[in-house]
């Protein structure tokens, strides 16, 4: 399974990559016909770091789900049915990465379920061209005390 | 020990007393580890699973009946689960490893080679106003909901005893239907001790900005009795009011009645271990039922939340299908809306003592509050802006210190962190 991966000293905040998430993902148009991407790279005194959903293997976001909007799709990815979002952000409170994007005047939250059709390589890794992004395997990523933890974890 | 035979043929049989979300989380586990065995759920209501937080959006019309039912019988059918509706666990056979069930009226025995109690908890009533079907329930279940909505029609008034979650969550749902809601609690804050003075004032200040909603603190019920076709109740203070119905959300028992003389050792909850087996050898419990760890102290707590349910069954599914796994647990937390004020708690709040400091970010939209304990975060609270609330999570349960967890650049992303960071003395306060 794959999930993304950023590297703050290759970024320059150009955004191009929330750029081409806000253009092509349908799903964050839908819901506010502005320019509303998933991922958001944000800028602080320790340089840049990025807001985007990394398809946990262990997911608290969908064990918190009261309205069970947050699934774990076929493909492994987490997914949301947005029409079953109730909007009391449980998945804001569990998310380590601060991934949800909490629209409160459509009391909802939204997040990244690779809408844009590229699971190979997602719009915005794809737009990235400063190096700074990528989408590569999870597992890879975890260091050894993650790793130890999720052996034998059942998935959801 | 010896094996019974059982129902199943192919493989081992795994019955789940109980069908909200630890149950389908735990049956959907057992069926993925488990292809040839047999599950049964045992369902006391007449509806499949659904989501029990969201039944105050159905009383509110925020949400459909389908909307709320999202467990239909394909679910079961797709997963090969024996579904029994209306049927309840009225007694265990340890021995000969079964459990007593009364379903329509008739008693059945259903045998299991593990079990699972997740029976969860069922509000609590007080001599003060005892369970009353006329006109006093508790808002707990699709019943309770659906007799709640029939009850509330404009101009009715409603007194709700107890401002925690589902109190409030009451209240905002009636009021949406046009009901007039009194809601009494006896602490000085609502929503239990996930707020703080402050906190409550503002999300009662919020909630009381409509006219139909009264809430009133430091109150409690002592007395109720029928009049007419309604109820009057009478305060501490002697003060009387007429209603025309009553919801009681003081609190919630764990559901341990048929486990009674079973052997399975209960204090009011059911002792799990951390591998989610009770004290019988085969027979588990997970969810509202039974206690779960403190992550952050390792302290055995009641902390009866979804997504302790969620993950404690998933454990304990997999621990029946021969794994051996433990749940860390989770930490008291909560987070809910009211008319666009969000509210996220993590933590005990209220907490104090000597060695606690708490930093706090104020403005007239957001309140937000951090407590200490060595330097160490252990509970956060967020009014208005609850963005970002998951990264102070991390560190509260990764027992980071505070001085470390502010220069990490997405904790920037709180407005409490944020206003620390640019200036720690004019935020920090003992």
């Amino acid at each position: 399974m794959k999930a993304f991966r950023f590297i703050a000293e290759n970024c320059d905040l150009c955004r191009k990559c929330e750029e081409a998430c806000a253009q092509v993902c349908g799903s964050s148009k839908k819901q506010s016909g502005a320019y509303v991407p998933h991922i958001r790279v944000m800028q602080s005194p320790e340089g840049p770091f990025m807001r985007l959903c990394k398809h946990c293997e262990d997911a608290p976001c969908v064990d918190a789900c009261i309205g069970e909007s947050l699934q774990r799709g076929p493909n492994g990815l987490i997914i949301q049915d947005e029409d079953r979002c109730i909007g009391c952000f449980m998945c804001n409170m569990v998310c380590p990465h601060g991934a949800m994007k909490t629209i409160m005047s459509q009391e909802k939250a939204f997040k990244c379920t690779l809408m844009c059709g590229k699971e190979e390589k997602p719009t915005c890794v794809f737009a990235c061209d400063r190096g700074a992004l990528f989408f590569d395997d999870l597992r890879a990523q975890n260091n050894e005390k993650r790793r130890a933890k999720l052996r034998g974890y059942p998935k959801k | 020990m010896k094996k019974i035979k059982t129902a199943s043929t192919t493989g081992r049989q795994h019955v789940i007393v109980g069908n909200c979300i630890a149950a389908v989380s735990a049956a959907e586990t057992l069926r993925k580890m488990n292809p040839q065995d047999s599950i049964v759920i045992i369902g006391e209501e007449d509806v499949p699973s659904y989501s029990r937080c969201l039944i105050t959006y159905f009383l509110g019309d925020m949400i459909t009946r389908k909307h709320l039912l999202s467990h239909d019988a394909q679910w079961y059918a797709e997963r090969n689960v024996e579904l029994m509706l209306s049927s309840r666990a009225e007694g265990l056979d340890v021995k000969n490893r079964q459990v007593m069930v009364r379903q329509n009226g008739k008693n059945k025995t259903v045998s299991y080679d593990t079990l699972l109690v997740a029976t969860g908890s069922t509000p609590i009533f007080l001599p003060a106003f005892p369970y009353d079907p006329d006109g006093i329930i508790g808002m707990r279940n699709y019943a309770d909901s659906v007799r709640l909505k029939s009850w509330a029609k404009k101009g009715k008034k409603a007194v709700i005893i107890g401002a925690g979650f589902v109190g409030l969550k009451s209240a905002y749902g009636l009021v949406k239907q046009g009901v007039q809601v009194k809601v009494v609690e006896l602490l000085p804050t609502v929503l239990g001790r996930m707020t703080d003075l402050e906190a409550s004032a503002r999300v009662k200040a919020r909630l009381t900005r409509h006219e139909l909603l009264e809430i009133e603190l430091n109150n409690s019920v002592i007395a109720t009795r029928k009049r007419g076709d309604g109820y009057v109740v009478t305060y501490q203070d002697g003060t009387e009011e007429a209603c025309d119905f009553i919801v009681a959300s003081v609190g919630v028992r764990a559901c341990t009645d048929f486990l009674k003389d079973s052997g399975v050792d209960i204090d009011r909850i059911v002792l799990v271990d951390d591998r989610q087996q009770t004290s019988v050898d085969g027979i588990y419990a997970a969810g509202d039922v039974c206690r779960s760890r403190h992550i952050v102290t390792g302290e055995w707590i009641y902390n009866a939340i979804w997504p302790v349910a969620a993950a404690g069954a998933r454990i304990a599914a997999a621990n029946m299908s021969g794994e051996k796994l433990t749940y860390e647990g989770n930490i008291p937390m909560n987070s809910v809306d009211f008319y666009e004020l969000w509210i996220t708690a993590i933590g005990n709040v209220q907490d104090e003592g000597p060695d606690v400091e708490e930093i706090t970010f104020k403005t007239p939209a957001i309140y937000q509050k951090v407590k200490l304990r060595g330097g160490v975060p252990f509970a956060f609270m967020s009014i208005g802006n609850v963005d970002g609330a998951g990264i102070i999570r991390g560190a509260i349960v990764g027992k980071t210190p505070w001085e470390e967890f502010v220069r990490r650049p997405n904790a920037k992303v709180l407005p409490v962190v944020n206003s620390y960071a640019a200036d720690p003395a004019a935020t920090a306060c003992a």
